[in-house]
């Protein structure tokens, strides 16, 4: 990855970051869009799976620091998905808009199922109904937002060789 | 190169297992060591965006509340209209009220029902008729002044001419009595269209702007007294021996709502008191200003009779030393005595002015009489 490379993957990576805090609580939806899995699943994509691993720990304890009752689920969750994601992408990602909306789509819903489960917060018909209705819609949600995300930044962002 | 590769295989999965275990440990560690590793993220890194959070959440809030505030702006305007009406609704019915107070007897109350038609600016409908006693040629008053007359009476309704119509004429005088005429409406066209004027006051008469003019009593429609406008200005017309004076009217038909007939037995009886509480008041003031300068007058007249009295017992004393003869000297009284009753005249003719008030309590034998005819008001 070139120097131009890198500096384009932080520059999404840190709108990303930014749209979490603003644009996320400004939409106040029940079902919200997870900009921060959206920046660590584009950065896991450019790096190797031990530096995914890396960002999702470091960006899963950043967020859960908001939550210290569930501290360390968030980092668990999200240094699951970004290494799959990392991997994944190694084997067979291709460059396609719906193929990269089903793995926004997977990662955020697989991420929610870590996550509910590893801070035992909810239970019963609660966390069914998170896992079954609610994370879906936020996944759909949040493909939707990486999809459009590619969309405006593809001109930017140069096709990654993993 | 399958070394490389087995060799970044197994870094991955050490570094995945690395921080899986640090995830599970933060999640196990008790909430004292939990809280200041979380507490420093919060106030370093996450400080910034924190505040960015903050800030889209408030305009959140502005946009959601958004309509509910202008909701709530849109209803308190209304509501503040509604009050501004009420308020003036309420100060004109006040002074419909007062009017009555001061009249006491011989009216009838009646409302204005405005057509707003073309030809509605020459009269108007009243919601009192013959029933309630109205008259033709009833004068209609409005706590400002006059309206207009009854031209029309059914039994429970009736027509007034306004003062905007071009046959109305009331005979009236300034305020003062000093000059006589006949209000009209001024018929002209632009703005001048709601002003009245004078007409045939003598030439040889001069009435000041801004005098108020009221009716004379002459004719016998109109009691003499109620307030007709006041004056504006001088017009030129082509009667060259008489003045003719632009008059500002003290009533605009078009607001008045609530209204005042006057019985023909009170018109007859004259209203001369109903609207002089600013004459009253006015005379009041002049009656202190008086007494203040006749007291002060009084007091430099005393302080020049003592001061000739002294240069008088001067000049005595030197006669006396010169030899003069006492017989021949005046009594120190006859030099002072002539100038005393200067100042009691000057009281006596300030006292003089008691007697207005006097006229006024003779006004009140029809006061008594008015206690047996109010139930006759509606």
């Amino acid at each position: 990855m070139t120097l131009a490379g890198i500096t384009r993957a932080v520059i999404t990576f840190a709108v990303l970051v930014l749209l979490h805090f603003t644009l996320r609580p400004l939409l106040g939806w029940r079902a919200p869009i997870d900009f921060l899995l959206l920046a660590v699943l584009t950065a896991a994509v450019r790096v190797r799976p031990a530096g995914a691993v890396g960002i999702g720990f470091l960006v899963g304890l950043v967020s859960d620091s908001l939550a210290p009752d569930t501290f360390g689920a968030g980092a668990l969750a999200m240094l699951f998905v970004a290494y799959l994601a990392s991997w994944l992408k190694a084997v067979f990602f291709a460059d396609s808009l719906p193929l990269n909306a089903m793995f926004f789509f997977a990662g955020k819903w697989l991420f929610d199922v870590i996550y509910f489960i590893a801070e035992h917060r909810l239970s019963g018909i609660d966390l069914v109904q998170q896992l079954v209705l609610w994370s879906p819609l936020s996944a759909a949600a949040t493909a939707v937002a990486g999809v459009l995300v590619l969309l405006l930044m593809r001109p930017f962002l140069e096709p990654t060789q993993a | 190169m399958a070394r490389l590769g087995r060799s970044n295989n197994r870094l991955d999965s050490t570094v995945l297992i690395a921080c899986a275990a640090l995830s599970l440990l933060a999640l196990v560690l008790p909430t004292q060591v939990r809280e200041p590793i979380a507490s420093v993220l919060r106030r370093g890194i996450l400080a910034p965006m924190l505040r960015l959070q903050q800030r889209s959440e408030e305009s959140r809030r502005a946009l959601i509340s958004h309509d509910a505030v202008v909701a709530e702006r849109d209803s308190v305007a209304w509501r503040a209209m509604g009050i501004e009406s009420l308020q003036t609704e309420n100060v004109r019915l006040r002074d419909i009220l007062g009017l009555g107070a001061r009249l006491k007897w011989g009216f009838i109350p009646a409302e204005a029902l405005h057509g707003r038609g073309v030809r509605d600016e020459f009269g108007v409908t009243l919601s009192a008729g013959s029933l309630g006693g109205v008259q033709k040629l009833s004068p209609v008053i409005a706590p400002e002044g006059l309206v207009g007359v009854v031209d029309n009476v059914d039994p429970s309704i009736s027509h007034a001419m306004l003062w905007t119509h071009p046959d109305f004429r009331v005979s009236a005088m300034s305020e003062d009595a000093s000059a006589f005429g006949i209000v009209q409406a001024h018929l002209s066209a632009g703005p001048g269209r709601y002003l009245m004027e004078m007409r045939g006051v003598p030439f040889r008469t001069s009435i000041k702007l801004g005098t108020m003019i009221v009716s004379s009593g002459l004719g016998g429609v109109y009691p003499r007294g109620i307030p007709i406008g006041r004056v504006l200005s001088e017009t030129k017309t082509p009667e060259t021996w008489a003045r003719t004076y632009l008059i500002r009217p003290a009533v605009f038909p078009a607001n008045v709502y609530a209204l005042m007939i006057l019985r023909p037995d009170r018109a007859s009886s004259g209203v001369d008191n109903v609207w002089a509480v600013g004459t009253i008041a006015d005379s009041s003031v002049r009656r202190i200003v008086v007494a203040g300068d006749s007291l002060a007058r009084s007091a430099a007249l005393a302080e020049a009779s003592a001061r000739q009295a002294a240069q008088d017992s001067v000049t005595r004393d030197s006669l006396r030393k010169a030899g003069v003869p006492e017989q021949l000297i005046l009594p120190a009284d006859t030099t002072t005595h002539p100038r005393r009753p200067v100042v009691p005249a000057t009281v006596r003719r300030d006292s003089t002015r008691p007697d207005t008030v006097r006229r006024d309590t003779v006004r009140r034998i029809p006061t008594r009489r008015d206690s047996a005819v109010i139930p006759h008001t509606p």
